[in-house]
């Protein structure tokens, strides 16, 4: 395959560190076994594998416990355990117009069947929640606030701890979405007053797809809603209440869980906070050489100190998908464009039903890469 | 000639956004981006009204060799060529076949050539 410059970050990290993949297939060739069912030792030591990863995850997100460190396949998958394991009939919950469909369409659907009602705070024009507007969303009967991190189209990073002091103070646990920040912004859930942090494996923390999951704080509780198999309680037909496997059914992906680890490992070595101020220049280099094209228009704050290294543009008189595949096709630089299952952040930015042409950097782009996609910009912005 | 994969959808799909128009003699059903629903409702004589329509008021020979290409691709792969494949497959950049038809490369050289909407909501 030809060399892409690869600007789809925020989808999916690539490509992923070649030591991770490669401590992936060892480990898996030498520990691939169930993890937890079965006395022999292989699966005791694979257990033991994959509780060294629940461990440091908690360490990693500031939890309290690492039993309740739920393994799920994404962070889509670790909303929906949350939501639907945490709601109550009749109950309220309070999220954003800032949010992906991993939040917005469960929560659409409990309200479709009449179990829920819900309350989208708004954000600012530069991308923003204010706490005070969470606050006055918050009723008598809340029973969560759910809110993205970073905008996975803005890029904006949220005030997460002064809206923890709100719900603090309100009394109403805090959900994160760190489906954009996790591995890339250090999380500290009980600093923070969050209760609840749902992460993706394969994003920033520079894991394979297909596993992330769910931190849990001891205070909070999640009501199974997929059961079966766990390894332990077996003679019983009612699924276990232990954390966690009361919201793990079935075979972990341990493979999945290597690479976590592997990404964990990398991230140690590289510093993350290293990899996440290289990803923000980065993202300014890209910003001021978009903002330097006439036809060109950009959304959300020219300040990166607010936000990771994504950078939304159109090209006037041009829909989004062509400048997408003209940027593909001619120029071998990969973006993602339409609307980035966020519909309600187009909505409020106006780019509507088309939506926009989104650039999101990583860990393994550079500077020459950035300038190759200013020059690209530029070529097509200039044939209008 | 197998059917090609992506014309068909769920029955009801987007329903209440379709559309159906008279046009070439024909009734046609188009969604709400005026794409074809049914990409074997496509003739030669729909693809002109559609390009008048559109302000591309004759379909000079270069623009016939883009529809062209596009739909004998897609009927013997049952997908749209890939940006790579339609740039070597004409000869010419994505941006010069993008300027040739006034809606671009989806909403025109895709749309005219009867190909249905792309549901990758990006």
């Amino acid at each position: 395959m030809a060399e892409i410059v690869y600007l789809d970050n925020a989808a999916t990290t690539f490509p992923k560190p070649r030591e991770a993949l490669e401590r992936m297939i060892d480990l898996y060739a030498a520990k691939g076994v169930s993890p937890g069912r079965g006395g022999y030792d292989c699966a005791q030591e694979a257990d033991e594998l994959v509780y060294g990863v629940r461990k440091r995850l908690c360490q990693f997100f500031g939890g309290d416990d690492p039993d309740r460190v739920i393994f799920a396949s994404n962070a889509t998958d670790a909303l929906n355990l949350v939501i639907q394991g945490a709601v109550k009939p009749g109950g309220h919950v309070v999220s954003s117009e800032l949010e992906h469909n991993s939040v917005l369409r469960p929560l659409h659907h409990l309200r479709g069947k009449g179990l829920i009602d819900y309350e989208l705070v708004p954000f600012d024009g530069q991308g923003f929640i204010d706490p005070d507007d969470v606050a006055r969303a918050i009723r008598p009967n809340t029973q969560f606030v759910l809110l993205t991190h970073v905008s996975n189209v803005l890029g904006t990073i949220q005030p997460i701890e002064a809206i923890g002091a709100v719900c603090r103070e309100k009394g109403v646990p805090l959900i994160l979405d760190t489906a954009q920040s996790a591995g890339v912004i250090p999380i500290d859930i009980s600093a923070w007053g969050v209760s609840a942090l749902a992460f993706t494996g394969h994003k920033s923390l520079l894991g394979p797809t297909g596993i992330g999951g769910l931190v849990l704080r001891r205070s909070f509780e999640v009501q199974p809603t997929r059961f079966g198999g766990t390894g332990i309680d077996s003679q019983e037909l009612i699924h276990t209440q232990t954390y966690p496997h009361r919201l793990e059914a079935g075979t972990l992906n341990i493979l999945g869980i290597i690479g976590l680890m592997a990404g964990l490992d990398y991230l140690a070595t590289h510093r993350m906070e290293a990899i996440l101020l290289r990803e923000q220049a980065l993202a300014r280099r890209l910003w001021e050489g978009l903002a330097e094209l006439k036809k060109v228009k950009l959304y959300g704050p020219d300040r990166m100190d607010r936000r990771l290294g994504v950078v939304l543009a159109n090209i006037e008189g041009m829909i989004p998908a062509d400048v997408g595949a003209i940027l593909d096709g001619d120029f071998g630089i990969a973006t993602r464009v339409g609307l980035h299952c966020a519909p309600l952040v187009h909505r409020s930015l106006g780019t509507g039903r088309a939506g926009g042409v989104r650039f999101s950097v990583g860990p393994f782009n550079t500077g020459k890469e950035i300038d190759q996609a200013v020059e690209a910009m530029a070529r097509i912005s200039r044939s209008r | 000639m197998d059917q090609p994969a992506e014309s068909s959808r769920p029955a009801g799909a987007d329903a209440l956004q379709d559309q159906v128009r008279s046009l070439a003699g024909r009734e046609i059903v188009f969604d709400s981006e005026g794409f074809l629903v049914d990409t074997l409702q496509w003739t030669e004589e729909v693809a002109r009204i559609l390009a008048q329509e559109s302000g591309l008021a004759v379909l000079t020979d270069t623009h016939w060799q883009v529809i062209r290409f596009l739909r004998e691709y897609y009927l013997q792969n049952g997908r749209a060529p890939l940006n790579r494949q339609l740039k070597s497959g004409i000869g010419m950049s994505l941006l010069e076949i993008e300027s040739l038809f006034p809606g671009g490369l989806k909403l025109g050289a895709r749309r005219l050539a009867g190909l249905p909407n792309p549901k990758t909501c990006g």
